[in-house]
C-alpha cells in the first residue's frame, strides 16, 4: 500500500540543519494498523507528512499503490491526498466558522461530488462516529472529543484506502482517548489502512504492528 | 465550491462588516462619479446645435445716458454691421451663448407645460450663429403682426408640448405663435443636457436686450476688437463695451463643468487607494490567520492554485455582497425617477461601479492569495 524506501529528510535553515528523517524504509500492508512511537521531535510528524505526500522527501522514494509519486506534480498529489488519504491531526484543524457538517464535507468540495450526496456522505460518515445528532452544531459547541470524532467523520467521508493520524489523542483525557481509539479499530476492522503517531503505550499495543523512532531513524 | 464560500463568508459576516461597509460605501460613491461622467459624455457626445467659431458678444451697457437708447442701438447695430470684417450681426438678450446668464419661464400649450430657456433675438440670430431649421423658418420683423408674438422652439420643447403635432402656427400661451423648429441649442456647451427651448423676436423698444452677436471674417483679431470698442465709444458717450469671443466663453463653460468632475474624480481616487490598501492589509492579515486552515485544505485535496482562487472567490463574493446592498440603494434613483435622468444612465452607472470594484478587489486578492498558495501545508499543519 504505502512503501518508503531510504527515506531522508533534511529542514535548512539559514542557521541549521535538521536531519528530520534518516535512512527510513517502511512498508504498510492493505488493512494494517500501525503505530509509530518516539520521543518528541523525533520525526514523527515529518514521517507521516511524507507518506501523506504533504511534504516532500530530500532523498528516498515514496510508493503509493507500487507507484512512485516523487516526480508528481501539485495537482496529481493533491488529487492523491483526496482520494486515497484522510488525515486526522492532535489540534483537529477544523474551521470555527463552518458548521460540523460543513467541515465534514471539505474533502467531497475537491472532488466533483454534487451538493446533495455530498451532504448525504456527509451525515453517513457522522453517523457513523456517533454525531448525527450535532449536524448543524460550530466546532466552538462540541467537546475535544467531539471535535476529534469529527474530524474523523471527515478523514472517512471521502472513503480513502489510507488513514493518517498524527497523535488523534494527544488532546484528549483516556476516557475521550479510548473512544477515538475504538473508532479508529472499527474502521480498521472494516478495512481502512490506518498509521496513528502516538505516545501512548496502550494505544500502541492495541494496533498490529509498532514502529520506534528515534532521532529520524527508525529502531523498531 | 461557490455555496461553500458564500457559507463561510456568511457565516463570518460579522468580522467582515467593516469590509462589506467600505466595498459597500466605494461602490456607491462610484455609482455617483460614475453617473456624473456617463451624464456628461452622453452631453457631450450631442451636438451643440450652433456654430461658434469666429463669433463675438458684445455686451452694450448704457449706463447713466437714459436719452433715445433704442435709436442708440439701432445706429450702433448699422455701424457693426458695415465693417467690412463682419458677416453678420444679432442683437439680443444677455443670455448669450455660453455667458453666465440664465432665463427661463412657464408655457403650456393644450394643458401641456414646459419651463424652456428663453432667448430674446433678432431675425439674423440663426445666420450668425448657423442655427439649421428643421422646420418652418427663423423668425422675421414681418411675422410680429396681430397680438401673437412670432416664436421658434427647439426640438426638446415640442416633444414636450407637441408630441407628434405639427407645432407650426400653433399659439403657446395665448401670447406666442409658431414659425420654426430648430433641432438643439445647447447655449451652456456641450456638457450642458438638450434642454427645451424658445426663441422670441425681440423689439425694438426693448433696450435691456443689449449684446450684439457678431460673426467676423476668419482671422480677424484683438486689432479689430479695439477698433470697434474705440468706434463705439465715441458714438455714444457713456456708455460701456465688452466684448467676449465665444470661443473663449465656451472654454469657460467647460472649466464649470470639468473642474468639479476632476475634483471629485481624485477624492473618489484617493478613497478607493485607501480602501484597496486597508482591503490589502486585512487580506494578507487574514491569510496569515488562516494559515492552519489552509494547510488543512491542502491535506484535504486542494491544490495551491484552489487556494488562491478560494482567497479571490471569497473576496468576490465579499464584494458582490456589499454590492447587492448598494444595489439596493442605487436602484432607487431610477425607480423614483429623482434627477429626471433616463434609467439607462444609471444602468450603465452601475455596470461600471461593479466592475472597477471587482477589478480593485481582485487587485488587491491577488499578491495576498498568491502568498497563500505558496504555504507549505506540512509546515502550517505543524504550527498550532
Ligand atoms: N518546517 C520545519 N523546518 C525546520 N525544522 C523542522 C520543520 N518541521 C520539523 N522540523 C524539525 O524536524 C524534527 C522532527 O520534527 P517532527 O517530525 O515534528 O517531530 P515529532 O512529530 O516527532 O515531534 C524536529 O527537530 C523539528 O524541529
Ligand atoms: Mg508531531
Amino acid at each position: 500500500m504505502i512503501h518508503l524506501k531510504n527515506i531522508e529528510k533534511v529542514y535548512r535553515t539559514s542557521t541549521i540543519e535538521t536531519l528530520a528523517l534518516n535512512n527510513i524504509n517502511l512498508d504498510i500492508q492493505k488493512g494494517e494498523f500501525v503505530s509509530i512511537m518516539g520521543p518528541s521531535g523525533c520525526g514523527k510528524s515529518t514521517l507521516l507528512n511524507v507518506m501523506g505526500l504533504l511534504d516532500e522527501p530530500s532523498k528516498g522514494t515514496v510508493e503509493l499503490d507500487g507507484q512512485p509519486v516523487t516526480q508528481y506534480r501539485d495537482k496529481e498529489l493533491a488529487r492523491l491526498r483526496n482520494q486515497k488519504i484522510g488525515f486526522i491531526f492532535q489540534s483537529f484543524h477544523l474551521i470555527n466558522d463552518l458548521s460540523v457538517l460543513d467541515n465534514v464535507e471539505i474533502p467531497l468540495l475537491y472532488r466533483s461530488t454534487n451538493g446533495k450526496p455530498r451532504q448525504e456522505y456527509a451525515k453517513e460518515a457522522l453517523t457513523k462516529v456517533g454525531l448525527g445528532n450535532r449536524m448543524k452544531h460550530f466546532p466552538k459547541q462540541l467537546s475535544g472529543g467531539q471535535k476529534q470524532r469529527v474530524a474523523i467523520a471527515r478523514a472517512i467521508v471521502g472513503n480513502p484506502d489510507i488513514i493518517l493520524a498524527d497523535e488523534p489523542t494527544g488532546n484528549l483525557d483516556s476516557g475521550m482517548g479510548n473512544e477515538i481509539m475504538n473508532i479508529l479499530q472499527q474502521l480498521n476492522d472494516e478495512g481502512a489502512t490506518i498509521v496513528m503517531v502516538t505516545h501512548d503505550e496502550q494505544m500502541a499495543k492495541r494496533t498490529h504492528r509498532l514502529v520506534r523512532l528515534f532521532d529520524g531513524t527508525q529502531v523498531l | 465550491m461557490i455555496p461553500h464560500l458564500f457559507k463561510l463568508i456568511w457565516n463570518k459576516k460579522k468580522s467582515h462588516a467593516l469590509l462589506i461597509v467600505e466595498i459597500w460605501a466605494s461602490f456607491l460613491v462610484l455609482f455617483g462619479l460614475a453617473t456624473l461622467i456617463v451624464i456628461n459624455v452622453g452631453n457631450y457626445r450631442e451636438p451643440l446645435g450652433f456654430t461658434y467659431e469666429n463669433v463675438w458678444a458684445i455686451g452694450l451697457r448704457n449706463n447713466q445716458d437714459t436719452v433715445s437708447i433704442a435709436d442708440k442701438q439701432q445706429r450702433i447695430l448699422q455701424r457693426l454691421k458695415a465693417y467690412p470684417e463682419v458677416e453678420s450681426v444679432s442683437r439680443m438678450s444677455g443670455n448669450f451663448p455660453f455667458s453666465a446668464n440664465q432665463m427661463n419661464n412657464g408655457i403650456e400649450y393644450n394643458k401641456r407645460k414646459a419651463h424652456p430657456d428663453f432667448y430674446v433675438t433678432d431675425e439674423d440670430f440663426a445666420k450668425v450663429l448657423d442655427i439649421p431649421m428643421t422646420a418652418g423658418s427663423w423668425y422675421r420683423n414681418v411675422d410680429s403682426v396681430g397680438k401673437y408674438k412670432p416664436i421658434v422652439i427647439n426640438k426638446k420643447l415640442k416633444e414636450a408640448l407637441f408630441s407628434d403635432e405639427n407645432p407650426l402656427g400653433k399659439v403657446l400661451s395665448d401670447k406666442f405663435r409658431v414659425v420654426g423648429v430648430v433641432d438643439k441649442f445647447k447655449a451652456k456647451g456641450e456638457f450642458m443636457s438638450d434642454k427645451p427651448a424658445i426663441f422670441e423676436l425681440v423689439k425694438v423698444n426693448e433696450t435691456w436686450n443689449d449684446t450684439m452677436l457678431m460673426r467676423v471674417k476668419p482671422g480677424t483679431d484683438a486689432v479689430f476688437e479695439a477698433k470697434i470698442v474705440k468706434d463705439i465709444a465715441s458714438m455714444v458717450t457713456g456708455w460701456s463695451v465688452e466684448v467676449d469671443y465665444l470661443a473663449d466663453s465656451r472654454k469657460n463653460q467647460h472649466n464649470l463643468v470639468l473642474v468639479p468632475v476632476i475634483i471629485a474624480l481624485v477624492v473618489c481616487t484617493f478613497l478607493l487607494i485607501n480602501v484597496a490598501l486597508g482591503l490589502f492589509g486585512v487580506l494578507n492579515l487574514s491569510i496569515a490567520k488562516r494559515r492552519g486552515e489552509i494547510g488543512l485544505r491542502r491535506a484535504m485535496g486542494a491544490t495551491g492554485s484552489g487556494i488562491s482562487t478560494q482567497f479571490i472567490g471569497e473576496i468576490w463574493v465579499l464584494a458582490t455582497f456589499a454590492m447587492l446592498i448598494g444595489l439596493l440603494f442605487a436602484i432607487q434613483f431610477p425607480l423614483l425617477n429623482v434627477f429626471d435622468v433616463k434609467a439607462g444612465v444609471y444602468v450603465t452607472a452601475i455596470i461600471i461601479a461593479v466592475l472597477i470594484i471587482y477589478a480593485i478587489v481582485t487587485l488587491c486578492a491577488l499578491f495576498p492569495s498568491r502568498q497563500a498558495a505558496l504555504i507549505q501545508p506540512a509546515v502550517a499543519l505543524h504550527e498550532e
